[in-house]
């Protein structure tokens, strides 16, 4: 099968990771996989094209912005691929009714902004994916779309520089970081070494950015000189696994809307590709429907000062853990099945059969 | 016939003043000309239209992306309109490869997120007509067309004779020129050519009195510019300060005329990449209805095929200052320059006049 995906570009945010593995595991399995638009130096391991008569279907990845989807950019792409062979996946979980987490994350600002999200979806396809496997809304087809790459395990990384290491951008995540992590690592702060936060937004709020959107860059960058953590600016998805195998640990938090429509995205994988002993703050039960038994082990979720200490102390230990972990994304999460699912998802006329809190497998 | 344009309309900036032309004088010839899209609350003397089966003829103005309506309005835009009836009025030469002056450009991914080759196809899947406002565009495919006009009824003061003229502008006792230059206009790719203008005026600043430049973002640098790391947008605080330039933000397109004409100069600066493509603005035009005269700080191989002959003498060529000096001393002459140019623009490039062209063009 042929596959074209359109999506807004960024080296270091989004799906962009996914779109390079898709391309490989593509191949791997006689489909071809490319990205909307034409080669670019920036995206090493990316296929991309611009004939859209050329594919199959073609997958709008859609995140938190709409406006990519220009009057310029779309009118080619909807006069040529009929409705039919179009799909939407929805990253963000924007197809659903409004939801708002204690009152700080939300999928929409309100109604009209809902309305404007669905006209989008309405116009582009009548399919809509999304990373999840307990979708809210009957019409989304369950995909978990992101995987894990076993090719791309990192061996020992040269120099570990850091103790803990934390990979994303200050979006959404400052309610958490500052009122579960933060405080956590404060109490036993003088028994750690180095600390990184890798991703932007976490030295400073945006100068440009939407006055809607407040909550979701809010940083006090002098708690964290004061905590000893360093920051550091994003990185490109080519080396972000490299960048997390220069902690010993990496914490991985996820935004609270996300967390609540369990949605999955590329960093519940990417940090089991690293020389690392990954921690997930997420609800255990989630952590072992993904990871395995083994990944509630791996779990964040109260006693992170400890938690901490003790995969510090006990390297080794937690060192196995992520082996069984590896093992266990191998076999039910590699980008092999993911292909495989989402050629399925394409096909399929109606929504995949799931049983709920499973994964489609 | 019935003309749909689609644009987005800012009272601050574009071809708001030219598209709200278009409309009168479509009324005054019997046509009908609206914008696309709903009523806007900002703009009332402008007519929105969704009924797109209602027009003949739809006609793009695009600057940026924005132009192009949202989703759901572009899919009603597109499906009751056909191709065959969609023209582009490209402004900012953006149907052409990419192209870098100085540190102005007409593709920029990092500004809009778009590459040079989505501005190719996604004209071409919008349209078969491409119109530029210029007299040479670079592509063979693309029609010349200035868009932009003159409208006569607009001028400020219509000065029977440059004498009179001249009497009124160097009347200073009456308070009706606070400002030795007035300059509209936004900071964006302009400050290399207002740099040297000022800095060409510092010797004359006892005479010639105060300048004032209005847009956005002549007081500073704009964090915008400094986190895209986009050169062109740039300031020099201390040398404003040091001429007592005073700044003040953009002001809406109807005020324009007015503002202008309390300065005794203006001048006329288009950005690096108009230059290099022959571009027109509506400013091109507009400073001509102001109180005031024009400074024509433009290509020399633009000046006279637009003006004409008679406005030579308001393009002060390398000195600036002398020129500037000259005019303060035989404002007569210069005058006589204005009034001979605004009767040229009357006659070669009014609203009424460009209403006919673009009709033509669409039938043809």
């Amino acid at each position: 099968m042929n596959i074209l995906f359109v999506m807004d570009r960024w080296v270091d945010r989004g799906s962009i990771q996914a779109a390079a593995n898709y391309v490989r595991a593509g191949e791997e399995l006689g489909h071809t996989i490319a990205l909307y638009g034409r080669e670019d130096p920036r995206f090493p391991g990316i296929r991309f094209s611009t004939d859209l008569h050329a594919f199959d279907y073609v997958v709008f990845i859609i995140e938190s912005g709409l406006r990519w989807m220009s009057g310029l950019r779309m009118p080619g792409i909807l006069n040529t691929v009929p409705r039919e062979r179009r799909v939407v996946f929805d990253a963000d979980g924007m197809y659903n009714q409004m939801i708002a987490v204690d009152g700080y994350d939300r999928n929409h600002r309100d109604e009209s902004g809902r309305a404007e999200w669905l006209a989008y979806y309405d116009l582009i396809a009548d399919k809509i994916l999304q990373p999840t496997v307990e979708p809210q809304e009957p019409r989304v087809v369950p995909l978990p779309f992101y995987g894990y790459d076993p090719t791309s395990q990192l061996g020992a990384a040269p120099v570990k520089r850091f103790d803990i290491v934390h990979v994303g951008h200050n979006w959404w995540r400052w309610r958490e970081v500052s009122s579960c992590l933060l405080p956590a690592i404060e109490r036993i702060r003088p028994l750690l070494g180095n600390i990184c936060f890798v991703g932007s937004w976490w030295d400073a709020v945006p100068a440009v950015h939407d006055p809607d959107l407040e909550g979701a860059f809010c940083v006090d960058p002098e708690r964290l000189r004061r905590l000893g953590i360093q920051t550091r600016a994003a990185v490109p998805y080519t080396e972000v696994v490299c960048a997390m195998s220069q902690g010993r640990v990496n914490i991985m938090t996820q935004r609270p809307l996300f967390r609540r429509l369990k949605l999955f995205t590329s960093k519940y994988f990417e940090a089991f590709c690293a020389d690392t002993i990954p921690l997930v703050m997420l609800d255990p039960d989630h952590a072992e429907s993904v990871y395995g038994s083994a990944g509630r082990e791996l779990a964040l979720n109260g006693g992170i000062s400890d938690r901490l200490l003790d995969v510090l102390r006990h390297p080794e230990r937690y060192q196995q853990i992520v082996q069984e972990v590896r093992k266990h994304l191998a076999i039910h999460h590699s980008y092999r099945v993911r292909m495989q699912q989402l050629v399925v998802a394409l096909q399929a006329g109606r929504p995949l059969a799931r049983a709920r809190g499973q994964l489609i497998l | 016939m019935k003309l749909l344009f689609v644009s987005k309309l800012d009272r601050f900036v574009r071809a708001v003043n030219t598209i709200t032309k278009y409309i009168e004088t479509g009324k005054a010839l019997g046509h009908e000309v609206a914008v696309f899209g709903e009523q806007s609350s900002e703009i009332t003397s402008v007519p929105y239209s969704l009924d797109v089966d209602k027009f003949d003829f739809a006609i793009f103005v695009i600057y940026g992306p924005w132009d192009f309506p949202d989703l759901p309005y572009l899919a009603r835009l597109l499906d009751g309109m056909p191709r065959g009836r969609r023209v582009i009025i490209d402004c900012n030469g953006r149907y052409n490869e990419t192209i870098r002056v100085e540190h102005d450009f007409n593709h920029l991914e990092k500004l809009d997120g778009h590459q040079g080759w989505e501005w190719i196809e996604g004209f071409e899947a919008v349209s078969e007509k491409m119109l530029q406002p210029t007299l040479k565009p670079l592509r063979g495919d693309v029609r010349p067309f200035l868009f932009h006009a003159f409208d006569p009824a607009a001028v400020a003061r219509p000065y029977r004779s440059p004498q009179e003229a001249a009497q009124a502008w160097s009347d200073r006792t009456n308070g009706a020129k606070p400002y030795g230059a007035v300059y509209v206009g936004n900071n964006w790719q302009r400050w290399s050519q207002i740099a040297p203008f000022l800095k060409a005026l510092e010797p004359l600043k006892d005479q010639l009195g105060s300048i004032r430049l209005t847009g956005w973002d002549w007081d500073k640098r704009p964090d915008w510019a400094i986190e895209h790391g986009l050169k062109g947008v740039d300031v020099d605080p201390e040398l404003l300060e040091r001429l007592g330039v005073e700044t003040t933000g953009a002001i809406s397109f109807h005020e324009v005329i007015d503002l202008v004409g309390k300065g005794r100069f203006s001048p006329i600066f288009h950005r690096p990449l108009y230059n290099r493509l022959g571009l027109v603005t509506n400013r091109t035009f507009e400073t001509f209805c102001a109180d005031t005269i024009p400074l024509l700080m433009l290509p020399d191989d633009l000046v006279e095929p637009i003006y004409g002959s008679e406005a030579l003498p308001l393009d002060p060529g390398a000195d600036v200052a002398g020129r500037i000096k000259d005019m303060m001393r035989r404002p007569e002459v210069y005058w006589s320059a204005v009034l001979k140019t605004r009767a040229h623009l009357a006659e070669h490039h009014s609203y009424h006049q460009r209403f006919k062209e673009l009709l033509t063009i669409l039938e043809s």
